[in-house]
Protein backbone atom coordinates (compact mmCIF):
# COMPACT_ATOMS: atom_id res chain seq x y z
CA UNK A 1 0.00 0.00 0.00
CA UNK A 2 1.45 2.97 -1.18
CA UNK A 3 2.18 5.76 1.60
CA UNK A 4 -0.04 8.54 0.33
CA UNK A 5 -2.95 6.16 0.01
CA UNK A 6 -2.36 5.14 4.02
CA UNK A 7 -1.50 8.55 4.55
CA UNK A 8 -5.57 9.25 3.11
CA UNK A 9 -6.31 6.30 5.07
CA UNK A 10 -5.82 7.75 8.18
CA UNK A 11 -7.61 10.82 7.41
CA UNK A 12 -10.97 9.32 6.20
CA UNK A 13 -12.44 9.96 9.81
CA UNK A 14 -10.69 12.91 10.83
CA UNK A 15 -13.88 14.62 12.22
CA UNK A 16 -14.50 12.26 15.91
CA UNK A 17 -17.73 13.95 16.81
CA UNK A 18 -18.50 14.78 20.28
CA UNK A 19 -22.48 14.82 19.90
CA UNK A 20 -23.85 17.06 23.06
CA UNK A 21 -27.29 16.48 22.26
CA UNK A 22 -29.70 18.33 24.73
CA UNK A 23 -32.85 18.72 23.03
CA UNK A 24 -35.06 18.13 20.07
CA UNK A 25 -32.17 18.88 17.20
CA UNK A 26 -30.00 16.11 18.53
CA UNK A 27 -33.23 14.07 16.88
CA UNK A 28 -31.80 15.93 13.68
CA UNK A 29 -28.36 14.78 14.78
CA UNK A 30 -29.47 11.22 14.97
CA UNK A 31 -31.20 11.41 11.42
CA UNK A 32 -28.32 13.12 10.25
CA UNK A 33 -25.84 10.16 11.76
CA UNK A 34 -28.08 7.38 10.81
CA UNK A 35 -26.77 7.96 7.56
CA UNK A 36 -23.08 6.52 7.84
CA UNK A 37 -22.23 6.90 4.45
CA UNK A 38 -23.27 10.94 4.49
CA UNK A 39 -21.18 11.35 7.79
CA UNK A 40 -18.10 8.72 6.30
CA UNK A 41 -18.52 11.36 2.83
CA UNK A 42 -17.51 14.34 5.13
CA UNK A 43 -15.44 12.48 7.20
CA UNK A 44 -16.61 12.41 9.99
CA UNK A 45 -17.47 9.96 12.57
CA UNK A 46 -20.54 10.62 15.00
CA UNK A 47 -21.19 9.47 18.27
CA UNK A 48 -17.12 9.85 20.13
CA UNK A 49 -17.73 7.70 23.32
CA UNK A 50 -15.93 10.35 25.34
CA UNK A 51 -14.62 14.30 25.38
CA UNK A 52 -11.14 13.42 24.72
CA UNK A 53 -11.40 11.02 22.13
CA UNK A 54 -13.22 13.69 19.73
CA UNK A 55 -11.79 16.53 18.23
CA UNK A 56 -15.07 18.21 16.97
CA UNK A 57 -17.85 19.17 19.48
CA UNK A 58 -21.68 19.42 18.13
CA UNK A 59 -23.86 21.29 20.27
CA UNK A 60 -27.77 20.04 19.24
CA UNK A 61 -30.02 21.98 21.27
CA UNK A 62 -31.10 24.43 24.18
CA UNK A 63 -28.37 25.13 26.80
CA UNK A 64 -29.45 26.23 30.52
CA UNK A 65 -27.90 28.38 32.72
CA UNK A 66 -27.73 25.37 35.21
CA UNK A 67 -26.14 23.21 32.24
CA UNK A 68 -24.09 25.32 31.03
CA UNK A 69 -21.11 24.55 33.72
CA UNK A 70 -20.86 21.16 32.38
CA UNK A 71 -21.10 22.06 28.84
CA UNK A 72 -18.17 24.09 29.71
CA UNK A 73 -16.38 21.11 30.74
CA UNK A 74 -16.82 18.84 28.53
CA UNK A 75 -14.81 21.39 25.73
CA UNK A 76 -12.65 21.44 28.77
CA UNK A 77 -11.87 17.75 28.50
CA UNK A 78 -11.47 17.83 24.42
CA UNK A 79 -8.33 17.97 23.35
CA UNK A 80 -6.77 21.60 23.03
CA UNK A 81 -7.05 22.07 18.98
CA UNK A 82 -10.81 21.18 19.13
CA UNK A 83 -13.59 22.23 16.90
CA UNK A 84 -17.10 23.36 18.27
CA UNK A 85 -19.89 23.43 15.84
CA UNK A 86 -23.17 25.28 17.54
CA UNK A 87 -26.30 23.49 15.85
CA UNK A 88 -29.86 25.24 15.62
CA UNK A 89 -31.15 28.42 17.04
CA UNK A 90 -31.32 27.54 20.69
CA UNK A 91 -27.15 26.66 20.91
CA UNK A 92 -26.52 29.87 19.04
CA UNK A 93 -28.71 32.32 20.48
CA UNK A 94 -31.22 30.70 22.67
CA UNK A 95 -33.71 30.47 19.79
CA UNK A 96 -37.35 30.61 20.91
CA UNK A 97 -36.38 30.80 24.14
CA UNK A 98 -34.12 34.13 24.28
CA UNK A 99 -36.07 35.82 26.76
CA UNK A 100 -36.12 33.03 29.44
CA UNK A 101 -34.92 33.35 32.69
CA UNK A 102 -32.86 29.92 32.34
CA UNK A 103 -31.72 29.79 29.42
CA UNK A 104 -28.12 30.80 27.77
CA UNK A 105 -28.30 32.87 24.90
CA UNK A 106 -25.78 31.40 22.93
CA UNK A 107 -23.08 28.27 23.82
CA UNK A 108 -20.67 30.93 22.48
CA UNK A 109 -21.12 33.28 25.94
CA UNK A 110 -18.77 30.10 27.32
CA UNK A 111 -16.84 28.40 24.81
CA UNK A 112 -15.60 29.37 20.97
CA UNK A 113 -17.94 28.32 18.47
CA UNK A 114 -15.93 27.96 14.94
CA UNK A 115 -19.35 27.35 12.75
CA UNK A 116 -22.79 27.91 13.56
CA UNK A 117 -25.57 26.44 11.78
CA UNK A 118 -29.34 28.01 11.34
CA UNK A 119 -32.30 26.45 11.62
CA UNK A 120 -35.22 25.72 14.49
CA UNK A 121 -34.58 22.82 14.04
CA UNK A 122 -31.84 22.48 10.93
CA UNK A 123 -32.27 19.81 8.86
CA UNK A 124 -29.90 16.83 8.83
CA UNK A 125 -28.34 17.93 5.58
CA UNK A 126 -27.61 21.11 7.29
CA UNK A 127 -25.45 19.16 9.79
CA UNK A 128 -23.58 17.85 7.04
CA UNK A 129 -23.22 20.92 4.92
CA UNK A 130 -21.66 22.37 8.42
CA UNK A 131 -19.41 19.64 8.56
CA UNK A 132 -18.42 20.14 5.24
CA UNK A 133 -17.59 23.47 5.14
CA UNK A 134 -15.72 22.41 8.50
CA UNK A 135 -13.30 19.77 6.89
CA UNK A 136 -12.49 22.96 3.96
CA UNK A 137 -11.94 24.90 6.96
CA UNK A 138 -9.29 22.90 8.47
CA UNK A 139 -7.91 22.31 5.36
CA UNK B 1 -66.55 14.21 49.34
CA UNK B 2 -65.65 11.82 46.59
CA UNK B 3 -66.59 12.82 43.13
CA UNK B 4 -67.29 11.23 40.05
CA UNK B 5 -66.22 14.36 38.22
CA UNK B 6 -63.05 13.81 36.42
CA UNK B 7 -61.95 17.28 37.27
CA UNK B 8 -63.42 17.96 40.43
CA UNK B 9 -61.46 20.47 42.77
CA UNK B 10 -61.64 20.72 46.39
CA UNK B 11 -60.76 24.31 47.49
CA UNK B 12 -59.58 24.68 51.41
CA UNK B 13 -58.24 27.31 53.59
CA UNK B 14 -54.03 27.21 53.67
CA UNK B 15 -53.98 25.59 57.47
CA UNK B 16 -56.31 22.80 56.28
CA UNK B 17 -54.05 22.03 53.81
CA UNK B 18 -52.55 18.95 54.95
CA UNK B 19 -55.77 17.79 56.90
CA UNK B 20 -57.65 17.81 53.06
CA UNK B 21 -54.57 15.67 51.78
CA UNK B 22 -54.33 13.47 54.55
CA UNK B 23 -58.39 13.27 54.34
CA UNK B 24 -57.62 12.53 50.75
CA UNK B 25 -55.35 9.91 51.61
CA UNK B 26 -57.03 7.76 53.69
CA UNK B 27 -60.15 7.77 51.32
CA UNK B 28 -58.38 5.85 48.63
CA UNK B 29 -56.20 8.93 47.04
CA UNK B 30 -52.86 6.61 47.12
CA UNK B 31 -51.37 7.94 43.74
CA UNK B 32 -49.53 11.25 43.59
CA UNK B 33 -49.79 12.88 40.57
CA UNK B 34 -48.57 16.46 40.64
CA UNK B 35 -48.22 19.92 42.43
CA UNK B 36 -47.62 23.06 40.99
CA UNK B 37 -49.08 26.99 41.99
CA UNK B 38 -50.29 30.13 39.82
CA UNK B 39 -49.72 33.42 40.58
CA UNK B 40 -53.69 35.06 41.32
CA UNK B 41 -52.31 38.79 41.25
CA UNK B 42 -54.10 40.25 44.27
CA UNK B 43 -55.51 36.81 45.66
CA UNK B 44 -52.08 35.61 46.60
CA UNK B 45 -50.91 32.34 45.24
CA UNK B 46 -52.64 29.41 44.44
CA UNK B 47 -51.17 26.04 45.13
CA UNK B 48 -52.46 23.14 43.50
CA UNK B 49 -52.30 19.03 43.22
CA UNK B 50 -53.81 16.52 41.94
CA UNK B 51 -53.74 12.64 43.57
CA UNK B 52 -55.24 9.67 41.83
CA UNK B 53 -57.33 6.62 42.87
CA UNK B 54 -55.97 3.93 41.61
CA UNK B 55 -58.28 1.88 42.86
CA UNK B 56 -61.25 3.71 41.54
CA UNK B 57 -59.39 4.96 38.71
CA UNK B 58 -60.63 8.44 39.72
CA UNK B 59 -58.85 11.87 40.47
CA UNK B 60 -59.44 15.00 42.74
CA UNK B 61 -57.40 18.30 43.00
CA UNK B 62 -56.68 19.96 45.78
CA UNK B 63 -56.53 23.98 45.44
CA UNK B 64 -55.64 26.59 48.42
CA UNK B 65 -54.51 29.99 48.18
CA UNK B 66 -50.59 31.74 50.44
CA UNK B 67 -49.78 35.27 50.85
CA UNK B 68 -47.83 36.61 48.13
CA UNK B 69 -45.10 37.39 50.73
CA UNK B 70 -43.98 34.88 52.94
CA UNK B 71 -46.76 32.09 52.17
CA UNK B 72 -46.26 28.86 53.22
CA UNK B 73 -47.67 25.46 53.37
CA UNK B 74 -47.12 22.12 55.22
CA UNK B 75 -45.22 19.84 53.00
CA UNK B 76 -47.25 17.05 51.56
CA UNK B 77 -44.38 14.83 51.37
CA UNK B 78 -44.84 12.15 54.36
CA UNK B 79 -48.27 11.14 52.61
CA UNK B 80 -46.96 11.07 48.86
CA UNK B 81 -43.29 10.85 48.81
CA UNK B 82 -43.55 11.65 45.10
CA UNK B 83 -44.66 15.09 46.15
CA UNK B 84 -41.04 16.16 47.37
CA UNK B 85 -39.57 17.05 43.72
CA UNK B 86 -43.06 19.35 43.24
CA UNK B 87 -42.71 20.79 46.13
CA UNK B 88 -39.30 21.87 45.91
CA UNK B 89 -39.97 23.48 42.56
CA UNK B 90 -42.94 25.23 43.07
CA UNK B 91 -40.78 26.57 46.18
CA UNK B 92 -37.84 28.43 43.82
CA UNK B 93 -40.89 29.12 41.15
CA UNK B 94 -42.85 30.81 43.19
CA UNK B 95 -41.22 31.62 46.72
CA UNK B 96 -43.44 29.70 48.41
CA UNK B 97 -41.91 28.42 51.45
CA UNK B 98 -42.83 24.09 52.23
CA UNK B 99 -42.23 23.66 56.04
CA UNK B 100 -40.59 20.37 57.38
CA UNK B 101 -39.95 19.89 53.47
CA UNK B 102 -37.02 16.56 53.54
CA UNK B 103 -34.80 18.00 51.08
CA UNK B 104 -35.57 21.97 50.44
CA UNK B 105 -32.57 22.96 47.91
CA UNK B 106 -33.73 24.42 44.68
CA UNK B 107 -35.20 21.65 42.07
CA UNK B 108 -33.50 23.56 38.69
CA UNK B 109 -32.08 26.56 38.76
CA UNK B 110 -29.00 27.58 39.42
CA UNK B 111 -27.18 28.11 42.64
CA UNK B 112 -27.27 31.37 43.92
CA UNK B 113 -30.44 32.35 41.24
CA UNK B 114 -32.39 35.82 42.33
CA UNK B 115 -35.80 35.64 42.62
CA UNK B 116 -38.63 33.83 41.89
CA UNK B 117 -39.47 33.52 38.10
CA UNK B 118 -42.80 32.02 37.45
CA UNK B 119 -44.32 35.36 39.55
CA UNK B 120 -45.85 37.90 37.46
CA UNK B 121 -43.90 40.58 38.77
CA UNK B 122 -40.57 39.15 37.76
CA UNK B 123 -39.11 40.82 34.81
CA UNK B 124 -37.51 39.38 32.11
CA UNK B 125 -34.85 41.28 31.30
CA UNK B 126 -34.31 40.08 27.39
CA UNK B 127 -37.51 41.90 26.75
CA UNK B 128 -36.54 45.08 28.51
CA UNK B 129 -33.72 45.30 25.91
CA UNK B 130 -35.54 43.87 22.67
CA UNK B 131 -38.67 43.89 22.29
CA UNK B 132 -40.83 40.72 22.51
CA UNK B 133 -41.70 39.98 18.52
CA UNK B 134 -44.80 37.57 19.04
CA UNK B 135 -48.52 38.81 18.99
CA UNK B 136 -51.23 36.82 20.32
CA UNK B 137 -53.54 36.92 17.75
CA UNK B 138 -52.83 36.36 13.70
CA UNK B 139 -52.07 40.03 11.78
CA UNK B 140 -52.06 41.71 15.46
CA UNK B 141 -50.08 45.22 15.13
CA UNK B 142 -46.91 45.63 16.84
CA UNK B 143 -47.55 49.20 17.36
CA UNK B 144 -50.83 49.18 19.21
CA UNK B 145 -49.85 46.20 21.47
CA UNK B 146 -49.75 46.47 24.91
CA UNK B 147 -46.74 45.56 27.14
CA UNK B 148 -45.88 41.85 26.54
CA UNK B 149 -46.40 39.85 30.13
CA UNK B 150 -43.16 40.16 31.84
CA UNK B 151 -42.49 43.61 31.43
CA UNK B 152 -43.06 46.95 33.70
CA UNK B 153 -43.68 49.81 32.28
CA UNK B 154 -41.62 52.53 31.38
CA UNK B 155 -39.47 53.61 34.53
CA UNK B 156 -40.95 51.53 36.81
CA UNK B 157 -37.30 49.48 36.57
CA UNK B 158 -34.09 49.34 35.33
CA UNK B 159 -31.57 52.49 34.92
Amino acid sequence: MAADVTIEWGHIFRLRVLDVGLACCAVEFAAAAARGDDMAAVAARPFAPEPREANVMVISGTVTDKLAPHVKRLYDEMPPDSYVMSFGSCANCGGPYWDSYSVTKGVDQMIPVDIYVPGCPPRPEALLAGLAQLNERIG
Amino acid sequence: MASDDFAATRDVPSDGWFGAASELKDSGYDFFDWLSAYDDSDAGLAVVTRVWSVGDRRGVMLRTRVARDGGSLPTLTSLWGGAAWHERETAEMFGIYFVDHPDPRPLLLPDGFDGHPLRKEFVLASRVAKEWPGAKEPGESVAGRKRPPGVPAAGAWGP
